[in-house]
Parts: structure tokens; C-alpha cells; sequence
């Protein structure tokens, strides 16, 4: 069989071959040395900013992002060739940008805020690797995305405990910030949910791709909107109620505003009907009004927004958002460089708030760049949706793209003062490891479809009547 | 779905389109309205990361200056000069300005416009951004004599000196008395400053209060140049030596007042009649208090107009307290408004810009404090062009005048002859004494006033002087406006 299933380079001058698909991996590597480049650039922008040299460990902090990032490109040499050959490098550099304003944050404070403990920044590097870890085991172990389809119920159930998990905990271990979000180990915490977002959108996808039919169409017409029937739609909305009630009662707003719109966008892809969007907006304009009246927490959080500037000392709850908002300004259009700002000022901004940190010193300018990068990274996540044929990949992939989107736009929407401000990590960005390595797996998942979106056909190797010897490397 | 999901692609374009605008809005047009809201730590802090600008006088001495710290705000504010020119240069501390140190902050800590520029060259350059220096019309030799004058030779009484050079209206001495230190002020340590700004606040003598333009006074017979400028300009036929009315004693309609002289004594030779220069050099209260019955209090009200007086909006830059001529409801308080008592009041910037605008062909120059502003890199960024702020009397009426306040000066029965040329080293003044009474019942001491100008023949320096309770303004406020005269003359 060897003979056979080696690739043939051999010219049949009758039959000219079909011009191949480059894999594109050449023009990945290119795109990942500039992302090392801008990295290196700016580790050593912060160290010349705040003390006038290079900064110590450089060189190590350097070697061991560059790896980490080389062998999830080798991996994809390997496991993915025809993978869109943009997704690494742009998440690479999101992810080195991150690395960098930890080292950044670290390097200095003020009275009020500490910097964060030196050793974060190989902490920040340690999760890459687990990060990279995870992405490359999901290109190993899952070669074509139909697969996860068959575990539409397991991952379902996993995501729910996993979402259930802190709350069930006592507050002790799960309690950060007035949120039950994490699962406390020693020194090391754990955001279950950046995994259960994963979890559960895989499972709404194999549900819905299995339904969608008599989603689309089984139903009676309630006022101008086709209702499906209860027992094809019950099983999704138990989960999607349960899943928000329980984040209500962890107090995490932000994250159920992004499963509300993970689930409106894969119901509307799924089924092509406006009606669920217009159902969707309203279902959440009304709970969010319920919430904000129901729980003081919410409430809060529009009037925060609806009113910052009031009541001006570091102990009011606005102090936090009014400190970004103060970071961006005080970065203007070209921002104060990596270094020269203030951004420890504002609590807490290496997590929630490190786009303001970006915004500051980076200026309006880093911070658009920012911002496109991930609209890249979803651009190119909709459009291996879009091209890839099997409707659960495709429903998939345009599920976690959209739900990628949302999150940044909640998140920096919420620091700019666009929308009230809720508590989410910023996808690569945010200090902390749970959402590094969420993020990698996301990314791990839009490679593999969009590397079977990309992958060229089966070419014959022999043409002899209906029965074809076809090739599968 | 592919419809599906180009629609939601659409969604997302216009999610991360509306991030977009918000960020350009925030960052773009925000900047200044969140970098000005008071609790901004980074814009407070950000204050003090450049050197600011010094602060130096017409003859290039410093007299205010940053210097490392060595703490977080990088630089200190030093005033080498203190109190001598605290009215002037005001207080920069942690949380706000006063003076000169307020009204060019924004060129002083180089985030003005007009420096943006050169900013912009220094941050590509890579040379230390620095705040521009301002360059003060003021004379040290002038302001010390004033300073020095106030300091030692009043007794510790309030008052004010202003000198200005009438041609340009360009201020050449400014001091205040009490006084204050700035240099109390420039701590770093919040406590400390709110203890000297509490007792600076506290202290009874209002040492924090710019008298010679933030404090008025009633003007006394300084007031008679407004009254002549009138009686000259509106009987143009009339001259200092034109005969006019003089009574010893003055009575006034409506009411059984009588109006006398000073002490009482005679005007001229007691026939009721005398030379309007004669009456002037011996200031007759019942000469003005006539003249000014006779013209009406709306005509006194326009000149008085015209010499800068009740003017809410003259600043230097900064904004000077109005001196007032108020319309009298009766001539007989008409009378008493004419000869600078009633409800007449002027700052000492007044009394100079009284005798400025008759050194100067009768015309008044706008004062100024500020000469110009000069960047880091000594390249000019503004100056001061002198403007004119009124014509307050003709050419031929303000010769007429100059006439009168030289035989007040060197006249033997004009009331500051003590201080003619052959006293005064060959310097010939031209002046006016006022000795204003003040309070309702006339209570407490007569408040001395002078202005005054020379050389009356190339006038180059005015001043005015007003001494809180000092006395007869020939004894009290003369000898210091002497004093600047000299200094700044050099003799």
C-alpha cells in the first residue's frame, strides 16, 4: 500500500494536475517572526521607558514565549496543514502583548496599588505553554470537528458543572470580588466557566445541527413569530435558564450577557429565522431590566454607568471604571508608551480593565490595532464558518467566533463607557490562566475547522472507471 | 446558514465599528474634559513631571523658579525674592495658583497651544519638555525701593505702591504690604500646607490680599485731576491761571454743612477768587467742591470714566477691583465727590494710571504685567504690544494739568514741596497729595494717597501710593513714591 498512498509527484501530461492549495504554513511563520518581532520590540520598549536599559530576564521571557509559540506552529505543520495561516500569529501577539503588560505591571506600582508579584511574568508564560499545551492536544485529538458532535450531551452536562461548581463550593474557595466564580487550589485559581463557555457552545451546536429542522419549521404561529414545539426547544432552553440563573446567583453579569448572545446567534444560524433574534433582544432587554431591579448588584452597575462622575473617592464603586476612563484619556492618540503611563492607578487593571492599560500607553492608535486584531481573528473564524460544509462545524465555528466577538465587546465596551461595565477577562490579554487557556482552545477549534474548510479534496491518484484509489495522506 | 452567518458577520462589524467610534471619541475628543474632572490623579500628577517656566523681571532677575525635588513631582517652586514679589508672582502649590503663577499657568507649565509645537520637537528630539518662562514688565530696582519703602518707613501700616511707565502702560513696581512668603506655600507635604494656608488665611493683616490692585481707597484731593480735566476740557478757554471760585468757606445747598479747607485756612488771598493753578498746588476742597457742583456728577462720572475708573473688566491679567466714581444723590454730596471723598474709591494702580495718562499727552495706556513669554529653547513665543485704553483728556487740557502737579510739587505753597528738584537731586516731579478721610464719621486715620510722574519733562515713570491711616499724603505716600522715582531713575 505504501506505493499507493505516497504522494505522486509524478506529471500525467493527459491529465494536468489540479493546481494545489498551498497550506500557507511559509506565510504563517512570516506573520509569527513579526509577532516576535513586535513583542520583543515592546518588552524592551518597557524596560528603556523604566530604567533606561534592557529589561532583566528579556532574553529568558523571550525564549520561552518564542518556543511555546514555534511548537504550536510546528504542531500545525503537522496536524493542521491547510489551517488558516492567520489565526496563530494573531493570537500570538495578542498573547505576547499580554505577557508583556504583566512583566509591564509588574515592574512597577505606586503607594495605593503594589505591582504584581515579579513572578508573574513566567507565570503569564507557564499558562501560554498550558495554553499552547491545550491547543495543540485539540488539534491531536480531534482531526475533524464532526467528532465532538457525538458528545453533544456529555460536553452539555460537563459545561453545567462546571458552571454549577463554584456555586455549590463554599465561598471560601469560590468567592472573588463578590462573584462565585473560582475554584481556589493552593495559590492557583480556576475560572470554571471560561471552560463551560466552550463546553456548552459544542453542545448548543450538536443540538441544535441535530434539531434544526423541526426547530425551523415544527411549530404554530404566535403573533407573527413561528413558535418551535416545546419538546424540541425544552432541553435547550432548561440549559440556557439554568446556566443564567446560576451566573445570576454567582453574580457574574458579563459572562451570562455572552452566553445569552452565544445562544440568540447559533439559534438564528441554525434555523435562518429573524424572529429568534427579535425574540432573543427582547427575552434580554427584559431580563436585564428584571435583573437591574431585582438585584442590587445589577442596579448598580447601570447606575456606575449612567453616571460615573458622581460621588468621587476611591472607596465609590464607579472609582474603577472613572480610573480607566482616566488612563485612555490621559493616553491620547499616540498614548504615554509601554512604561511611561500611570496604568496601575486604576484597581485591578490587569484583569478586567488591561485594555485600559493599552489604551494609555499605546494611545487611540494601539488600542484600535488591538481591537482589529481581534476583529481579524473573528473575520477569519466567520469565514471558515462560511466555507466549511459540514453544518455542525459551520455552526460551530460561527458560534464561537461571534461569541469571541462579544466578549471583547462587552469587556471593552463596558471600560470605554459604551455599555455598563461587567466583569469579563479580556480574551489573551487579561492576566490569569483560565481565559489564556480557554482562548487557545477556542482558537484551536476555528484551526481545525477552518484546516477541513481548507483541506483540498481527495485527489485520484488513479482513474480507472467508477472505482477510484483516492489518496488521504 | 451561510445567509445566517453573513448577517451575523454583519452584526459583528458593526459591534466592533461602535467599539471603534467609542474609543475614538473617548480617546480623541475626551481627553481634555476627563483630564480637567478633580479627581484625575494621573492629570494632577502629570503637572509636575516638567519643569515649569521661570517667572524673571524686565531686568532678567529670577523671582520664581523650579528646582528638583526629589520626590514624586519631580520639581519644587522656588520664589528667591518672597514677599517683595508675592502680589506679582501669586503661589504655585500642589493644588492651585494665584497671580502670575494662575493667569500664564498654561504657558508656565508649557501645556498651552502655543507651545504645542515645540513640545512635539522636544518629544521627538528627545529633549526634556519644559514650560516657557515669563518675562515681567517689572523693575527690580523699582520694586525693591517700593518694597523696602512699605517694609521700613510706614510703621507696619497696610498700603500699596504701583509704578507703570506711561508711555507703554507696561507696570514697573507692584507691591503690597503686608505681604506674604510663597516659598510656605511650594511644600510638597499636604499637612504643612494646609497649616500655612490656614494661617495665611487666618492672619488679621490679609497678608494673601494684593492691595495695589484688590483693595480701593478713597482717592482725597487726588481726585481734583478728574475734577480740573473736566473744568479745563468743558471751558476751553479757561487756564491754569484763570481766576476761579475760592471761598474760605463753602456752603453747600440742602443742607447746613459747610464746607472748609484744611484746617480751615484761606484759599489764595482770601478774596473768594484765586488761580485755578494756585488752588490746585494748595488743593482747596471749596475751589473743587464748587467747580464740581457746577459741572454735575455726570460730567465728573465720565472723566473719571476716562481715567480708567469703573472699569469692571481691566486686567493685567489679573482682574482688577473696579475703582468707583458713584453718581451723589444731592450736589451737596456732589461736592464732597469732587474732591475724592463720598463713595470714591480707586486702587494705587488707579492713582498711577491718574498721573500715567498726564504724563503721556493725556492719553491713558492699557497696564500690563506681562512682557513677554519666551519658550524653553529662548525663542519668543508672545509679547505684549502696548494699547491704548483711553483718550482721557486732550493734549492741551493734560499740558494744563501737568502745569498744576508741577507747582503742587515745586511751587513754595504747594502742599508736596518738600520734594522739588533742588531736594531731590535735580528730579522734577509733578504730582498730586490726597488725604482722605474715611468712614462715616470720619474715625481712625486719614488714609495718605500721591500720585505723581517723572521727569515732568520726559516723563518715565507714575506712580501711585496709597498708605492705609498713614496721614497727610505729603508726609506718608510722597516719600516712598520718591524713593521708587529714584530707584528706578537711577539717581
Amino acid at each position: 500500500m505504501s506505493s499507493i498512498t505516497a504522494p505522486t509527484p509524478a506529471v500525467d501530461p493527459d491529465h494536468p494536475p489540479v493546481p494545489v492549495r498551498r497550506g500557507r504554513r511559509g506565510t504563517e511563520l512570516t506573520m509569527l517572526a513579526f509577532a516576535f518581532a513586535l513583542v520583543l520590540f515592546a518588552f524592551a520598549n518597557v524596560g528603556y521607558s523604566l530604567n533606561g536599559r534592557l529589561p532583566s530576564g528579556l532574553a529568558e521571557y523571550m525564549a520561552g514565549f518564542v518556543v511555546v509559540v514555534l511548537i504550536a506552529h510546528l504542531a500545525m505543520r503537522r496536524w493542521a496543514p491547510w489551517a488558516d495561516p492567520l489565526l496563530l500569529p494573531l493570537a500570538a501577539t495578542l498573547n505576547g502583548l499580554g505577557i508583556v503588560m504583566t512583566y509591564r505591571l509588574a515592574a512597577q506600582g505606586n503607594l495605593l496599588s503594589a505591582p504584581l508579584s515579579p513572578s508573574a511574568t513566567g507565570i503569564q508564560i507557564l499558562y501560554t505553554a498550558i495554553g499552547v499545551a491545550c491547543f495543540v492536544a485539540v488539534l491531536v485529538l480531534i482531526r475533524e470537528p464532526r467528532v465532538l458532535q457525538r458528545y453533544t450531551y456529555t460536553l452539555g452536562a460537563i459545561g453545567l458543572l462546571l458552571l454549577a461548581l463554584p456555586a455549590l463550593l463554599p465561598s471560601s474557595i469560590s468567592e472573588v470580588y463578590g462573584a462565585k466564580i473560582q475554584i481556589r487550589l493552593g495559590t492557583f485559581t480556576i475560572q470554571p466557566e471560561e471552560f463551560a463557555k466552550l463546553a456548552l457552545a459544542v453542545s448548543f451546536a450538536g443540538y441544535l445541527v441535530a434539531k434544526r429542522d423541526v426547530l425551523a419549521l415544527a411549530g404554530r404561529r404566535v403573533l407573527g413569530i413561528d413558535l418551535p414545539r416545546a419538546r424540541d426547544l425544552g432541553p435547550i432552553l432548561v440549559v440556557w435558564a439554568a446556566s443564567l440563573l446560576l451566573l445570576v446567583f454567582e453574580s457574574d453579569i458579563g459572562t451570562s450577557a455572552v452566553f445569552m448572545g452565544l445562544f440568540v446567534a447559533m439559534l438564528y444560524i441554525a434555523t435562518s429565522r429573524t424572529s429568534w433574534l427579535l425574540l432573543g433582544f427582547v427575552m434580554f432587554v427584559a431580563g436585564a431590566f428584571a435583573a437591574a431591579k431585582l438585584f442590587g448588584h445589577v442596579g448598580e452597575r447601570f447606575n456606575i454607568w449612567l453616571h460615573p462622575f458622581t460621588g468621587l473617592n476611591p472607596s465609590h464603586n464607579a472609582y474603577q471604571l472613572v480610573q480607566g476612563l482616566y488612563g485612555m484619556a490621559s493616553g491620547g492618540l499616540l498614548g504615554k508608551g509601554l512604561g511611561g503611563g500611570q496604568p496601575y492607578i486604576t484597581p485591578l487593571v490587569q484583569s478586567d480593565l488591561v485594555v485600559t492599560a493599552f489604551g494609555e500607553e499605546l494611545g487611540l492608535a494601539g488600542l484600535m490595532a488591538i481591537l482589529i486584531i481581534y476583529g481579524l481573528i473573528v473575520q477569519r473564524g466567520l469565514q471558515a464558518a462560511t466555507s466549511v460544509k459540514d453544518p455542525f462545524s459551520k455552526l460551530l465555528a460561527g458560534g464561537l467566533s461571534f461569541m469571541l466577538a462579544l466578549q471583547v465587546f462587552v469587556i471593552v465596551g463596558g471600560v470605554t463607557r459604551l455599555i455598563p461595565l461587567t466583569g469579563i477577562t479580556t480574551p489573551f490579554l487579561s492576566q490569569g490562566g483560565s481565559s489564556l487557556v480557554a482562548s487557545w482552545i477556542l482558537i484551536a477549534i476555528l484551526v481545525r475547522v477552518s484546516e477541513t474548510a481548507r483541506r483540498p479534496p481527495p485527489r485520484p491518484i488513479q482513474d480507472e472507471g467508477l472505482t477510484q484509489v483516492v489518496t488521504l495522506r | 446558514m451561510n445567509r445566517a452567518l453573513r448577517r451575523i458577520s454583519i452584526a459583528v462589524l458593526v459591534m466592533f465599528v461602535l467599539l471603534l467610534v467609542n474609543v475614538n471619541y473617548l480617546q480623541g475628543f475626551q481627553t481634555a474634559s476627563l483630564a480637567a474632572k478633580p479627581n484625575n490623579a494621573r492629570a494632577f500628577e502629570a503637572q509636575f513631571q516638567y519643569q515649569r517656566g521661570d517667572i524673571v523681571t524686565s531686568d532678567n532677575v529670577t523671582v520664581a523658579e523650579s528646582v528638583a525635588s526629589g520626590d514624586i513631582y519631580k520639581y519644587k517652586r522656588v520664589y528667591p525674592r518672597g514677599p517683595e514679589y508675592a502680589p506679582v508672582t501669586g503661589y504655585a502649590t500642589l493644588y492651585s495658583q494665584s497671580a502670575i503663577e494662575l493667569y500664564e499657568n498654561s504657558v508656565l507649565n508649557g501645556s498651552d497651544s502655543s507651545l504645542a509645537v515645540r513640545n512635539f520637537i522636544d518629544l521627538i528630539t528627545g529633549k526634556q519638555r519644559r514650560g516657557a518662562n515669563v518675562t515681567l514688565t517689572i523693575n527690580s530696582k523699582a520694586q525693591n525701593a517700593a518694597w523696602n519703602a512699605l517694609e521700613t518707613s510706614t510703621g507696619g501700616k497696610p498700603g500699596a505702591v504701583v509704578a507703570i511707565d506711561p508711555q507703554t502702560g507696561a507696570i514697573l513696581a507692584m507691591a503690597s504690604y503686608p505681604s506674604y512668603d510663597p516659598n510656605v506655600l511650594t511644600t510638597h507635604d499636604g499637612a504643612k500646607l494646609n497649616a500655612a494656608d490656614e494661617a495665611l488665611l487666618k492672619d488679621p493683616g490679609n497678608p494673601l490680599l494684593n492691595r495695589a490692585i484688590n483693595f480701593t481707597w478713597p482717592p482725597g484731593s487726588t481726585f481734583k485731576i478728574v475734577t480740573s480735566s473736566a473744568y479745563l476740557t468743558k471751558n476751553p478757554a479757561s487756564t491754569p491761571q484763570t481766576n476761579v471760585y475760592s471761598p474760605t468757606q463753602l456752603k453747600l445747598p440742602q443742607t447746613t454743612h459747610i464746607l472748609t479747607n484744611n484746617d480751615g485756612e484761606v484759599c489764595g488771598n482770601g478774596s473768594g477768587q484765586t488761580q485755578l493753578l494756585f488752588a490746585f498746588a494748595q488743593s482747596c476742597d471749596t475751589t473743587f467742591g464748587s467747580m464740581g457742583m457746577t459741572l454735575g456728577a455726570p460730567v465728573l462720572n465720565s472723566f473719571a470714566g476716562m481715567f480708567g475708573m469703573n472699569s469692571t473688566t481691566l486686567r493685567i491679567p489679573m482682574l482688577v477691583t473696579p475703582s468707583n466714581y458713584v453718581i451723589p444723590p444731592s450736589q451737596a454730596l456732589t461736592a464732597f465727590s469732587a474732591i475724592g471723598q463720598y463713595s470714591d474709591t480707586v486702587t494705587p494702580l488707579q492713582e498711577a494710571m491718574f498721573a500715567a495718562a498726564i504724563a503721556d499727552g493725556g492719553k491713558l495706556m492699557t497696564p500690563y504685567l506681562v512682557k513677554q513669554v519666551t519658550a524653553s529653547d529662548l525663542s519668543t513665543v508672545q509679547t505684549t504690544t502696548p494699547t491704548v485704553l483711553s483718550q482721557a483728556v486732550s493734549p492741551a487740557v493734560a499740558s494744563d494739568l501737568g502745569q498744576m502737579m508741577l507747582a503742587v510739587v515745586q511751587s513754595p505753597e504747594g502742599t508736596a514741596n518738600a520734594f522739588n528738584a533742588a531736594a531731590e537731586d535735580g528730579i522734577t516731579i509733578a504730582g498730586k497729595t490726597g488725604t482722605a478721610q474715611n468712614g462715616a464719621n470720619n474715625t481712625g486715620l486719614d488714609d495718605a494717597v500721591f500720585t505723581c510722574y517723572a521727569p515732568y519733562a520726559n516723563p518715565q515713570i507714575a506712580v501711585g501710593v496709597i498708605i492705609q491711616g498713614g496721614g497727610y499724603g505729603a508726609s506718608a505716600a510722597a516719600p516712598i513714591a520718591v524713593q521708587v522715582i529714584k530707584a528706578f531713575l537711577g539717581k
